[in-house]
């Protein structure tokens, strides 16, 4: 029940944050831009994967730092012993703020990518070979990005200080979250998005169990 | 324990790493009860009150609600409890509204009774206006309301406030007073602590003295005022230009004199001791010295008095 409530509560704010505003509307906008300007640097390839790529990449970024900033800044302010002290488990507010975040970015990646297939229609671009490239970077995206967020919520419960989960998200927490397509630049002949989805589910369940057990223990 | 306690503290510690924040606390608050708690920073208040409202789990010692051990029960007791947090913040993209009606679900309120319990503790704390202000645009002070509010949602049976009063204007402050007599009255059980003394006078039945993690006394103001070995004082203030009676100390009763200002002297009186006797003897000297007398007062020691016989000179 306070699982429910509480993501419900979480989607209602970050929705209405000007970062999901940037991830729904800035970065499609962006993708337009950069295709409408300089198309030929672009060598035909379908705004819809330009979009897809777009959002799930600095979607990742943006994310990561929000999630690892907003708790911070949370736990410094003391906002969770409002929550704590009622019958509210704590692993309900750590899970609540990532399944928020992360269906904010699968909504983003979405809205994009569906008003991409609307324009690549109605411009011929839509041929069946990057429908089949675009699926796959949107699977590799939406897997690195689960990973990403949980990242982002490690941070965020380990460190004290809003500008060190600020750094540390920049520079390591989308990077980190590469490592799911790492495996295939070494061994030939893995599916690429089966290693994306298994890996993506595997670390981000470890990842988030870390985040747990570690917010269980917190002193407020 | 008695049937009528309502929060029992048995042989309470806790320590952070190095630091002893509670060493080996007990205490008993019955139910109905309004108990002060006072003590210097770091004296270990805001520990005791985390304990209590489940924040700080690891302890030693046994804290009990209504005879139930607050580990056990946790989520039963988090119900009947209403916890004011001396520094709590709250999502700023939140309207008041939005605030309220979450904790209110949060603590057990259905839909139905979460609209009318809204309504009457946005009334109660003169919110209405401010319903549907995000907590960003909110005032100090209207955060504050937003703080006890939340803690009144549920009715809780309980009450436990951190520092309700510090940083609030006087207005305010009157009326979170008058908010927390009138709970009183409605013999909800509240635990306060505070460094305004006065204002633990006003409202308290009982007053915890807290210092190094060690309770010193506990009382109501009367009784640690009259159990705390702190002699009356007289107050003597003569007319303009008249000079002040000498020789008051040798009277063996009298611990010492202090000339206060030119024409008005406070003689410390000696603990158990015949007053009237005493009162008899330092106005034969005024009259042998023909002093005019303008004012001459018995002067009970004040809780701050008491309070700093407890904690200041280990403070110092």
């Amino acid at each position: 029940m306070s699982l429910r409530l509480l993501f419900l509560d979480e989607l209602k704010g970050y929705a209405k944050s000007k970062v999901m505003l940037v991830l729904w509307f800035g970065l499609p906008l962006l993708s337009f831009l950069i295709q409408f300007f300089n198309p030929a640097e672009l060598e035909g390839m379908p705004i819809s994967f330009l979009v897809a790529l777009v959002v799930s990449s600095i979607g990742g970024t943006l994310s990561v730092i929000m999630l690892s900033t907003t708790i911070v800044s949370e736990k410094n302010r003391h906002v969770y012993e409002l929550f704590l002290i009622r019958p509210v488990r704590r692993s309900s507010l750590i899970l609540a703020k990532f399944l928020a975040v992360y269906l904010c970015l699968v909504i983003a990646v979405s809205i994009s990518l569906i008003i991409g297939l609307i324009f690549d229609a109605f411009t011929g671009d839509l041929i069946e070979n990057y429908l089949k490239i675009t699926f796959e970077s949107l699977i590799i995206g939406i897997s690195s990005m689960a990973i990403t967020c949980s990242i982002g919520i490690l941070f965020g419960v380990l460190v004290s200080s809003v500008p060190v989960a600020a750094i540390l998200s920049v520079y390591l927490g989308s990077q980190l979250s590469s490592l799911i397509i790492l495996p295939t630049f070494f061994i030939h002949g893995l599916d690429t998005q089966m290693l994306a989805l298994t890996l993506g589910i595997t670390l981000t369940t470890i990842i988030m169990g870390i985040n747990i057990i570690l917010f269980n223990r917190m002193q407020f | 324990m008695s049937n009528n306690t309502c929060i029992e503290f048995q042989k309470v510690s806790k320590s952070y790493k190095e630091l002893l924040a509670l060493d080996n606390i007990s205490l008993n608050i019955q139910k109905g009860e309004v108990f002060g708690y006072i003590g210097p920073n770091g004296a270990g208040k805001t520990t005791t009150i985390k304990i209590l409202v489940g924040l700080i789990r690891d302890f030693s010692g046994e804290v009990f609600i209504n005879g139930n051990d607050i580990i056990i029960n946790k989520k039963e007791l988090q119900n009947i409890i209403g916890y004011y947090p001396q520094e709590a913040g709250f999502q700023e993209w939140r309207t008041l509204d939005h605030a309220f009606k979450t904790f209110g679900r949060l603590s057990g309120l259905s839909s139905d009774q979460l609209e009318n319990r809204v309504q009457e503790v946005l009334k109660l704390l003169n919110l209405s206006e401010e319903r549907f202000k995000k907590i960003i645009h909110l005032s100090g002070g209207m955060v504050q309301k937003l703080r006890l509010g939340q803690a009144l949602l549920h009715k809780p049976q309980i009450l436990v406030l951190d520092e309700p009063l510090s940083g609030l204007d006087p207005q305010m402050r009157y009326h979170f007073k008058n908010i927390i007599k009138e709970l009183a009255r409605s013999g909800i059980t509240i635990l306060f602590s505070s460094h305004i003394l006065s204002d633990v006078q006003d409202i308290a039945d009982k007053i915890g003295i807290l210092n190094q993690g060690q309770i010193k006394d506990i009382g109501s103001p009367e009784d640690l005022q009259n159990k705390f070995h702190i002699g009356n004082n007289i107050e003597v203030v003569v007319a303009e230009n008249t000079p002040l009676c000498e020789g008051l100390d040798d009277l063996s009763e009298i611990e010492y004199v202090n000339n206060i200002k030119s024409n008005k002297q406070l003689i410390h009186l000696n603990s158990e001791i015949n007053i009237d006797l005493v009162i008899y003897q330092i106005i034969e000297m005024l009259r042998e010295q023909k002093c005019k007398i303008r004012n001459f007062n018995l002067v009970k020691p004040s809780l701050e008095e008491v309070y700093l016989k407890y904690v200041g000179g280990e403070n110092k």
